[in-house]
C-alpha cells in the first residue's frame, strides 16, 4: 500500500472551534502527526460547548470536539507563562508547520509572533488564520464562521426571493472553508519551502476564502453593478428545478431538469405528458404552477423512493438528507463513508471518514480525538527529551494538566 | 509576510480536463500560484461568463483528441477531472493505468457522489449533489423547504477540496515519488462538514431542525437600520455583547446564566432584535471591535467590491472580459506568490502546449 501523503510532517496546532481543527483534521487524515496545543486555562472550547448529562469528564467525551479533533495529539501547554513558551518554542523547533486561528492580535500578545518562531525554527511555516486577515483596517474585528460568511457576501445571496431576507447557511459555513484552504496553505508552503528552503508566514483571511466561494459573483457585480438575486431553490439557466415536499414530515426530495431531456423525462415520470412540449422559457415562466405538479406527485413517496424512481426515468433528483439520514444513506455506507473508532469513556458512533479518498494509500481513521493532555509525557519526555520528573513540577505550576481548570464552572 | 513575490507552484504542470465549476476551482488558485494550468476544453462551453472571467485566468487552453490528451496527462504533474464515473476510462485516460505509466502522477476525479457506490452514475445539479450532502437540509426556516446557498455552493466546495487535496498527494509525491488517484464526492465533502449536528445525530439520533436566521437569541441575523447584521457570541462573550449594547434591559442576570437564557430564549430574542433594529451596520462593526464582541454585517459582492479593507489587501484581481475589465476574487491568502492571470480563447494555446510539454512540433 502507499504511503500517505503527509507521513513524516509534524504539525504545532494552536487552533481552536471549528475552522483550524478542521484544517488539521484534513492534515492529519494525510498522515501528519499534529500535535494539540490547549492551555489548561484555555483549552478548545468544543471540548465543553455541549457537555454529556453527567459526564465526569465532559472535556474527553464531547461527540462535537472527537469529530473534528481525530487523530490527534494533546499536549497542554500554559502560554502566558514563560515556561509553557520555552517549552511551545522546543516543540517549533521540531515541526514544520504551525498553525492558529487566534483573532489577529492573540499570537503576538502570547509572545509567540512570527519573528519568535523563526528563531526556534528558522525555515518553519507559520498558517494564521484571523477572521479578517493579520493587517489592514479590519483586522481586529472578530469572526466566527457565521459572522464571516455575513461579511464575505455569501449571507447576501442566499434567500427564498419573497421575503427580502438574507439567510444564514444552517451551519457555520465559514469555517470549514477556512479550513479547507488553510490546509491546502500548509502543503502548498510546504512545496515552496522543498525547492527554497525557506517558510513563510500565511495570512488567511477567512472572509476572503469565503468570498472566493462566490467568485462569479463579484464577476457579475463589478461589470454589471449587479446586486445579489434571492432565487430559493431555482436555477438561473434551467428550469424547473426546486426541493419538493415528500410523504412524511419535514421529507423533501430535490429535483433538477437540466435540459429538454430531463424534462421529458421528468413528465413522464410524473405522469404528465401534456407538460413535455413546454419549451424552456414557458416552463420559466410558469414554473410555480409547475412546481405545483411536480410535488403532487412527490407528495405520494418517499424522498428516497421518488429520487431512484427518477433517476432511473434519466432526472437528475436526491433525498433531502437530514443530520439523521444521511448517517443511514445506502450509498454513504456502500462506500465506507462513516467510520466507528473505540474511544476509553465514549460508546462508538458514526464519524466521516476522510472525504478525500486516495484510492491506493487509503488514509484510515487511526484513533479517536485525544484526552486532554494525553501525550503530555509522549511530547515532553518522548520528543523533548524532558525527564519526567520534570512533569510534576510542570503541573504543580498549572502549566501542564489533565483536566481544564474551572471547566465544570462552565 | 516572507518571500511573497515567489510563485509556490512555478513549473508544476496541471491538466484540467471536464469543463465543470468544480475542476474549473479546484485548479483556480493552483493557476494564481503560478502553476502551468491546461484546460482542455469539452466540446460546448458549460461555464457562464461570469464564471469563466472567475475560474479560467491564468489557464491556457488547448483542444486535444484523445490520444493527445492520454499524452498531456502523461506529461503533467496533476490531472484534475470532474467528467462522470468511467467517462475519463473510456476515453483512454483509466486513472489507475496513466498511474501504471507514470507513478509520481496525481490524478483528482471530483463527482457528485464518487466513482463507487449505488449512486456512483446518479444525475446531479449542483441543488442535487448539495441535497445529498446534508448542508441543504439545515438552511433555511422550518416552516418552509430546505434552502440553496447562492452561487454553485455544492460544486465549490467540491472544487475547493479537490485543490487542497490534489496540493496534498502532490506533495506526497515529491517527497515519497508517488503520487496517486483521488476520488472525491460532493457528497462526502459535505457529510464531513455538518458542524455538530452531524456527530450529534450520529451520537444521540436527534433531530437538527432548520433554525433560519436564529440559532438561539444572541447567535444569528437580525434587520437593522440599513440592512441586516449579526451577532454571534458564545458564553464567554455574552457579557461583553450586553454590556456592549448598554440597554438596561438586557442586563438582567438571567441572561448572563447559560441554561436560564436558554428558557428566556424567546423574550431575549425579542430584545436583541429590537436593538439592532434603528443601528447602522458600520455602527455595529465599530461597537463590534471596540468591544471584541463577534458583529458581523449582511455585505453584497458589490459592498466588498468598495471595501477599503479588502483593497488594502489587495484582494481583487483584474481580468479583461469581453465586457470590460471584471474584478474578482484574487489571492486566497498573504505569504506566498501569486500572479493574476488573463483570459485565454478557447484552444488558443493548443500548439504552444503541445511544444513546451511535448516538444512536439506545431
Amino acid at each position: 500500500m502507499k504511503r500517505l501523503p503527509l507521513e513524516g510532517v509534524r504539525i504545532a496546532d494552536l487552533s481552536m472551534m471549528w475552522a483550524g481543527p478542521f484544517a488539521t483534521r484534513l492534515l492529519a487524515e494525510m498522515g501528519a502527526e499534529i500535535v494539540k496545543i490547549e492551555s489548561p486555562r484555555a483549552w478548545d472550547n468544543v471540548r465543553t460547548l455541549l457537555p454529556q448529562p453527567g459526564a465526569t469528564e465532559p472535556w474527553n467525551t464531547s461527540y462535537y470536539f472527537n469529530d473534528y479533533n481525530r487523530d490527534k495529539k494533546s499536549l497542554t501547554l500554559d502560554l502566558s507563562q514563560p515556561r509553557g513558551r520555552e517549552l511551545f518554542l522546543e516543540l517549533v523547533a521540531q515541526c514544520d508547520c504551525v498553525i492558529e486561528n487566534y483573532r489577529a492580535d492573540v499570537l503576538d500578545k502570547l509572545g509567540i509572533g512570527w519573528e519568535i518562531l523563526r528563531k526556534a525554527r528558522p525555515d518553519v511555516i507559520l498558517i494564521s488564520m484571523a477572521g479578517f486577515g493579520k493587517t489592514g483596517p479590519e483586522q481586529r474585528l472578530v469572526g466566527f464562521g457565521p459572522i464571516i460568511e455575513q461579511m464575505a457576501g455569501m449571507a447576501s445571496t442566499t434567500g427564498y426571493g419573497d421575503d427580502g431576507v438574507p439567510y444564514k447557511t444552517g451551519i457555520s459555513y465559514g469555517d470549514p472553508i477556512g479550513g479547507i484552504a488553510a490546509a491546502g496553505a500548509v502543503v502548498l508552503a510546504m512545496i515552496a519551502r522543498r525547492r527554497t528552503g525557506r517558510g513563510a508566514w500565511i495570512d488567511l483571511a477567512q472572509r476572503e476564502t469565503m468570498a472566493q466561494m462566490l467568485g462569479p459573483a463579484f464577476a457579475a457585480a463589478s461589470l454589471r453593478g449587479e446586486s445579489p438575486v434571492h432565487r430559493g431553490n431555482r436555477d438561473p439557466h434551467f428550469a424547473p428545478q426546486g426541493v419538493y415536499r415528500c410523504a412524511g414530515r419535514d421529507q423533501w426530495v430535490a429535483i433538477s431538469a437540466r435540459d429538454d431531456r430531463e424534462w421529458w423525462a421528468l413528465c413522464a415520470a410524473i405522469g404528465a405528458p401534456e407538460l413535455e412540449s413546454l419549451e424552456l422559457a414557458e416552463r420559466r415562466q410558469r414554473h410555480d404552477e409547475l412546481d405545483r405538479r411536480i410535488e403532487r406527485w412527490t407528495a405520494l413517496f418517499l424522498p428516497r423512493e421518488a429520487a431512484e424512481s427518477l433517476q432511473r426515468a434519466g432526472v437528475s433528483a436526491a433525498p433531502v438528507l437530514d443530520c439523521n439520514a444521511i448517517h443511514q444513506d445506502p450509498h454513504l455506507a456502500a462506500r465506507g463513508s462513516w467510520v466507528e473508532l473505540p474511544h476509553p469513556k465514549m460508546k462508538a458512533w458514526k464519524q466521516p471518514a476522510s472525504a478525500w479518498r486516495l484510492v491506493e494509500a487509503k488514509p484510515l481513521l487511526r484513533r479517536h480525538a485525544p484526552l486532554f493532555g494525553e501525550h503530555n509525557r509522549e511530547i515532553l519526555c518522548g520528543l523533548l527529551g524532558h525527564p519526567e520528573r520534570e512533569l510534576a513540577e510542570l503541573e504543580g505550576a498549572g502549566i501542564i494538566g489533565d483536566a481544564p481548570i474551572g471547566a465544570r464552572e462552565g | 509576510m516572507s518571500h511573497g513575490e515567489e510563485l509556490p507552484l512555478a513549473g508544476v504542470r496541471v491538466l484540467e480536463i471536464g469543463g465543470g465549476v468544480a475542476a474549473a476551482f479546484a485548479t483556480r488558485w493552483m493557476a494564481g500560484f503560478g502553476a502551468d494550468v491546461v484546460r482542455s476544453d469539452a466540446g460546448r462551453e458549460t461555464l457562464g461568463r461570469d464564471e469563466q472571467a472567475f475560474l479560467l485566468a491564468g489557464k491556457r487552453r488547448v483542444g486535444a483528441g484523445d490520444a493527445r490528451l492520454r499524452e498531456l496527462a502523461l506529461a503533467a504533474d496533476i490531472v484534475v477531472e470532474d467528467g462522470a464515473p468511467g467517462a475519463l476510462a473510456a476515453r483512454g485516460l483509466d486513472p489507475r493505468e496513466l498511474q501504471r505509466a507514470k507513478p509520481a502522477l496525481v490524478v483528482v476525479s471530483l463527482t457528485p457522489f464518487g466513482q463507487t457506490g449505488p449512486a456512483a452514475h446518479w444525475r446531479a445539479s449542483n441543488l442535487v449533489a448539495h441535497a445529498a450532502g446534508g448542508v441543504l437540509s439545515l438552511t433555511g426556516v422550518a416552516s418552509r423547504p430546505p434552502l440553496q446557498n447562492g452561487g454553485n455552493q455544492a460544486w465549490m466546495m467540491l472544487g475547493l477540496n479537490g485543490c487542497s487535496a490534489a496540493l496534498a498527494a502532490y506533495f506526497g509525491a515529491l517527497v515519497h515519488g508517488e503520487g496517486d488517484w483521488l476520488d472525491l464526492s460532493a457528497q462526502d465533502c459535505a457529510a464531513g462538514m455538518l458542524e455538530l449536528y452531524g456527530p450529534r445525530a450520529a451520537f444521540e439520533n436527534t433531530e437538527a431542525p432548520r433554525l433560519g436566521n436564529r440559532v438561539h437569541a444572541i447567535w444569528g441575523i437580525f434587520p437593522c437600520a440599513d440592512g441586516f447584521a449579526g451577532v454571534c457570541a458564545l458564553q464567554r462573550q455574552a457579557p461583553a455583547f450586553f454590556a456592549m449594547t448598554g440597554e438596561p434591559a438586557l442586563a438582567d442576570p438571567r441572561f448572563l446564566d447559560p441554561g436560564q437564557r436558554l428558557t428566556a430564549d424567546a423574550e431575549l430574542g425579542a430584545l436583541v432584535e429590537d436593538w439592532f433594529r434603528d443601528k447602522k451596520k458600520h455602527e455595529l462593526l465599530e461597537m463590534g471591535e471596540k468591544h471584541k464582541v463577534p458583529i458581523g454585517a449582511v455585505q453584497t459582492p458589490l459592498d466588498l467590491l468598495a471595501s477599503p479593507g479588502l483593497a488594502e489587501r489587495e484582494f481583487f484581481d483584474p481580468v479583461v472580459t469581453p465586457a470590460g475589465v471584471a474584478r474578482v476574487p484574487g489571492r486566497p491568502y498573504l505569504g506566498v506568490g501569486w500572479r493574476a492571470g488573463e483570459l485565454h480563447a478557447p484552444a488558443a494555446d493548443t500548439d504552444a502546449v503541445a511544444r513546451d510539454w511535448l516538444g512536439a512540433k506545431s
